[in-house]
């Protein structure tokens, strides 16, 4: 079996799993155009493997299916907010990690008394279904976990007083916050984690594995992520310098 | 085998989530079967006294739920009714929360949509008995609630009871889709084990055999019936 890297050099384009729903790491623009953090790291690893950055195709996955869709071979490698876990590590591969992103916090109405995890326990919280957290929601917290397919109906079921708070993505509430419609809420509950983002491949691929891995550190080294950071409106943090300044000093 | 892996089967919280889930849609198929049937009894009872509102009445409720999909009617149910001020202060918060919650949504949407499926069965029962046997009872005397309850109503179920048997095992399909209104039922659970172990096709074959056997049992207890309740000179009693 050919590796992905020999195929993706014969296809001469590489297929690339990301967001289109997630500001700022990969999302549409005013254009319709996928843009955002990890949409422009993608580029950069194609233009490192195929020489041009327009060398893409851009697959929206959602967190339900992307592993699905490498595993079977429908894209070649996974951007798409992908935190590193144990279990995941058992079905695929991790690229180096670029990204230490704060795990789930909670949206609640700015009236809300709680601001402890422990508080939770045995009060409704809306979710997402299939979030990686859940179980430890349920089992660790005591939450009384209300699940939704989407966000849209989990935004709607919080502002119908169907739950207390909605727990997700830290960096997704924080984005919801800055809408007019949400001036009446804050985050109640921060993270209790940070966890690292990686790209995901298919396991085993070495040499694949090996030239994104590159091409990831060569971007680092150029500082290109903390600009990326900037151009995407992110907060600068001290994960990603500190990473930008290690790639440098292995480089000289 | 097959490089099947179920070792996830041990962990007790998925062992617990599967247990709830069985639970939960086996409360939601009783529930709204039960209610599904009482309402197409009343509907075809309705139907069978030549009312005209009545009939108009009948015939919108069962065009209204049977032509529209289940998944609607749920999330219809979930997030409208609340909006049009089908809500109460929940005393411990002093907050203004909705009525009804998404299990109740669910039971009621589903009630409504097998009970205008049921009504057009029990309605066939009925209409498709024999003029025959009408006529004898009537030249026998009978009134007409006597000839309703007496020869009507016990004939025409056992005529429909194949229809209903369709009716039942489909409502009992349809509560998967509960979960969309996060009813923590089987589907509900499935779908967040196969996030967390990537053994999809695990989780979809287990799943996929507890439906089977589940439904197997109604259908089974149907057949039963069916044959109990069969009397000669008709259908398979003959």
């Amino acid at each position: 079996m050919a590796g992905t890297l020999e195929n993706v050099k014969a296809r001469g384009k590489l297929v690339v799993g990301v967001k289109n729903d997630y500001v700022p790491y990969g999302f549409l623009n005013d254009k319709g155009d996928i843009v955002g953090f990890e949409v422009s790291l993608a580029k950069y690893v194609a233009k490192e493997l195929l020489g041009s950055e327009d060398k893409i195709e851009l697959v929206p996955v959602v967190a339900s299916n992307r592993i699905e869709f490498l595993t079977a071979g429908r894209i070649d490698a996974i951007f798409a907010t992908l935190g590193v876990t144990a279990e995941r590590a058992k079905v695929i591969d991790f690229t180096t990690e670029y990204v230490s992103a704060a795990g789930p916090s909670v949206l609640a109405a700015k009236e809300a008394t709680v601001s402890k995890w422990e508080e939770l326990k045995g009060k409704s919280v809306c979710g997402i279904q299939g979030s990686y957290y859940n179980k430890k929601m349920t089992e660790e917290f005591g939450i009384n976990l209300v699940a939704f397919k989407t966000q849209p109906e989990a935004y709607r079921a919080l502002k119908d007083n169907r739950c207390i708070g909605f727990v997700f993505d830290d960096m997704t509430l924080q984005q919801k916050l800055k809408e007019p419609d949400w001036a009446s809420y804050k985050i109640a509950v921060a993270p209790y984690e940070f966890q690292p983002m990686a790209g995901g491949l298919r396991k085993g691929d070495t040499e694949f594995h090996e030239a994104v891995d590159k091409a990831i550190a060569k971007a680092e080294a150029e500082g290109k992520l903390i600009a990326w950071e900037t151009e995407f409106g992110m907060p600068h943090s001290d994960y990603i310098a500190a990473r930008a300044k290690a790639a440098v000093a292995k480089k000289n | 085998m097959f490089g099947l892996d179920y070792s996830w089967l041990a962990d007790p919280a998925y062992q617990q989530w599967l247990l709830t889930g069985v639970v939960n849609t086996l409360n939601l198929a009783a529930l709204s079967s039960a209610a599904a049937i009482l309402i197409g009894m009343l509907g075809a009872l309705g139907l069978t006294l030549r009312i005209f509102w009545l009939d108009a009445l009948i015939e919108l409720f069962v065009e209204v739920f049977r032509n529209t999909p289940p998944l609607l009617q749920m999330l219809f149910a979930y997030f409208t009714f609340s909006n049009l001020g089908l809500r109460v202060t929940d005393p411990s918060t002093g907050l203004s929360v909705p009525l009804l919650s998404a299990f109740a949504c669910a039971a009621i949407s589903l009630s409504l949509f097998g009970g205008a499926l049921a009504t057009e069965a029990f309605r066939s029962g009925i209409e498709t008995m024999p003029r025959s046997i009408i006529d004898a009872a009537r030249s026998l005397g009978y009134g007409r609630w006597a000839r309703f309850w007496r020869i009507e109503a016990p004939i025409a179920t056992r005529i429909c009871l194949p229809g209903l048997t369709n009716i039942l095992t489909n409502l009992f399909k349809t509560t998967s889709q509960a979960s969309v209104i996060t009813v923590p039922e089987l589907m509900y659970y499935a779908g967040q084990i196969y996030n967390d172990t990537f053994r999809t096709l695990e989780v979809m074959i287990l799943v996929l055999l507890i439906y089977v056997v589940l439904v197997s049992i109604l259908t089974f207890a149907m057949a039963r019936l069916e044959a109990f309740m069969a009397f000669p000179g008709y259908g398979r009693g003959h």
